[in-house]
């Protein structure tokens, strides 16, 4: 068992989330930097889907009662170690503490966290709000089984750190054009390229509002259309909203362009305050940095 | 002409329309089947929305191209009818805070809104924005109203909203900036039942003053 002595700011149960429950009005979840995720899991040997703690901001502190290797990724967790497996003993307790730089902290225990399956998956969904375990963020006191979801021996060396995005601002995070560019000026691309936008305090799981000092991109409303996670929704009084793992299925503000999957773990570890700057790509490009990616976790470190 | 854009490099929008039309729906729900039979290869699943279905793929199987060119042999050839899904009534309380505002901006009494809004057939046309959230219409023009200046940030589940010539049911908490004119204590979503969602796209519902 895993007890949570003390929760953190906002901690949850996560996984990949539930893809293909869209047309019900679920998005589809997961970590929101599935990265870090995919990579905590690597190091403690679990298979991909096993299900593991987000931290955001403040992390929790951890008491198990059995022997266990544990791997911590992502934002950096200022008392804890890092991008490798560690055994922590019996009773003996982990606090992640504060996260910085980058917002998000992963802990992943050999044999995965099991709580019940909801709808497919074990993630936390805000909107229901379901899953998680518990339907809410982990409180002190709560209990967690570890499973047994164990794919491969933990890992004996660090993870590289040439193998890891960023974890701090100012962030360049490339996006395709589309779905809904022809609703603006046949300039506004360029415009957007050329914005060093802002992150604000709003920000969540379902999206981050982003401010364009000097952009106004002039838009229509739009008849409803579904949305994916990394749609660049432009609002009525020109700032955006980045829409994320825990994104609304559908929306009525068209979206200029849309995060590649390979950067949106960059926006899981953005921070208020931080600048964001979008470069256009195309698809060709996405799949190559989608490839990028994925060479790095076919590494055994 | 139906217009095939890039959703980020993991989905196509299909669009075949820009308006809240029976028949529109009626094409994008026969296209969504015609997906379906013919399973091209690397589609994960769909999402309809009133005039426009968004495709999920595999990368690792497909790509935009190649889905896109299944999807265009089909313009043309699919059969699509009117969609007449079940009627279902929908017990109301025309309680909501906005009612009186609702009231003012149309130039009705609260009485003359509930009239309007309540009684006649709505087509189900998409499940989406949160959890069981249900988008119907079309609302008469004379309750065309806008959205909320700002949006609440908690919406109760249940919340019966109208928003231009939208109505839409809110399935759970949620933030909203539809205008509230009543409630129903029908549960949209139930994660534990299958499906997940009470209503689907080409459903009919009527709402009926709860006495």
């Amino acid at each position: 068992m895993i007890e949570i002595v003390d929760a953190g700011r906002w901690t949850t149960i996560q996984d990949r989330g539930r893809p293909g429950l869209e047309r019900f009005g679920v998005p589809s979840g997961g970590a929101a930097d599935w990265f870090a995720a995919r990579v905590a899991n690597e190091l403690v040997g679990n298979r991909p889907d096993a299900a593991l703690i987000e931290c955001t901001a403040s992390g929790p502190t951890l008491r198990l009662d059995i022997d266990r290797v544990v791997a911590v990724t992502g934002g950096r967790a200022v008392s804890a170690v890092d991008w490798q497996a560690v055994r922590v003993a019996r009773a003996s307790s982990l606090a992640i503490g504060t996260i910085g730089p980058g917002l998000r902290t992963y802990v992943a225990i050999r044999g995965g966290i099991d709580v019940q399956v909801v709808l497919g998956g074990r993630s936390f969904c805000q909107l229901g709000p379901f899953g998680g375990g518990f339907g809410r963020p982990l409180a002190a006191g709560d209990r967690l089984r570890i499973g047994e979801m164990v794919g491969h021996e933990p890992a004996t060396a660090p993870w590289p750190p040439l193998h890891r995005l960023p974890q701090r601002g100012p962030w360049e995070v490339r996006a395709i054009a589309g779905p809904q560019t022809d609703a603006f000026a046949g300039d506004a691309l360029e415009r957007l390229s050329a914005t060093a936008c802002r992150v604000t305090p709003a920000i969540d799981r379902m999206g981050l509002r982003l401010d364009t000092p000097g952009l106004r991109l002039q838009s229509e409303e739009i008849l409803t259309v579904p949305m994916t996670a990394g749609a660049i929704q432009v609002t009525p009084s020109g700032g955006f909203i980045v829409l994320h793992v825990d994104h609304q299925t559908s929306g009525g503000y068209p979206a200029i362009a849309t995060v590649i999957s390979a950067d949106l773990p960059l926006l899981a570890q953005a921070r208020p305050g931080d600048t964001v700057r979008f470069r256009i790509v195309d698809s060709t490009d996405a799949a190559r940095a989608w490839r990028r990616i994925s060479g790095w976790l076919e590494i055994d470190p | 002409m139906w217009q095939v854009t890039l959703a980020g490099d993991r989905a196509l929008l299909i669009t075949l329309g820009t308006s809240i039309d029976p028949a529109l729906l009626g094409q994008v729900l026969a296209l969504e089947r015609a997906l379906q039979d013919r399973r091209p290869s690397g589609l994960l699943g769909t999402m309809p929305a009133y005039a426009s279905l968004l495709c999920h793929y595999d990368a690792d199987v497909t790509d935009a191209a190649r889905l896109g060119a299944a999807v265009r042999q089909l313009e043309g050839t699919v059969e699509a009818a009117i969609p007449s899904g079940p009627s279902v009534d929908i017990p109301t309380r025309y309680d909501g805070p906005d009612l009186p505002e609702v009231a003012l901006k149309t130039d009705l009494t609260p009485a003359g809104v509930i009239e309007q809004h309540a009684h006649r057939e709505y087509l189900v046309y998409c499940v989406g924005f949160a959890p069981g959230f249900t988008y119907c219409g079309a609302l008469p023009d004379r309750l065309a109203v806008p959205r909320l200046a700002s949006p609440r940030l908690r919406v109760p589940a249940g919340s019966i909203g109208i928003a231009g010539r939208q109505t839409g049911i809110y399935g759970v908490e949620s933030p909203g900036g539809w205008n509230l004119i009543g409630r129903t204590d029908l549960h949209l979503f139930d994660p534990a039942a299958d499906p997940p969602a009470r209503f689907k796209p080409g459903d009919r519902l009527r709402f009926v003053p709860a006495s």
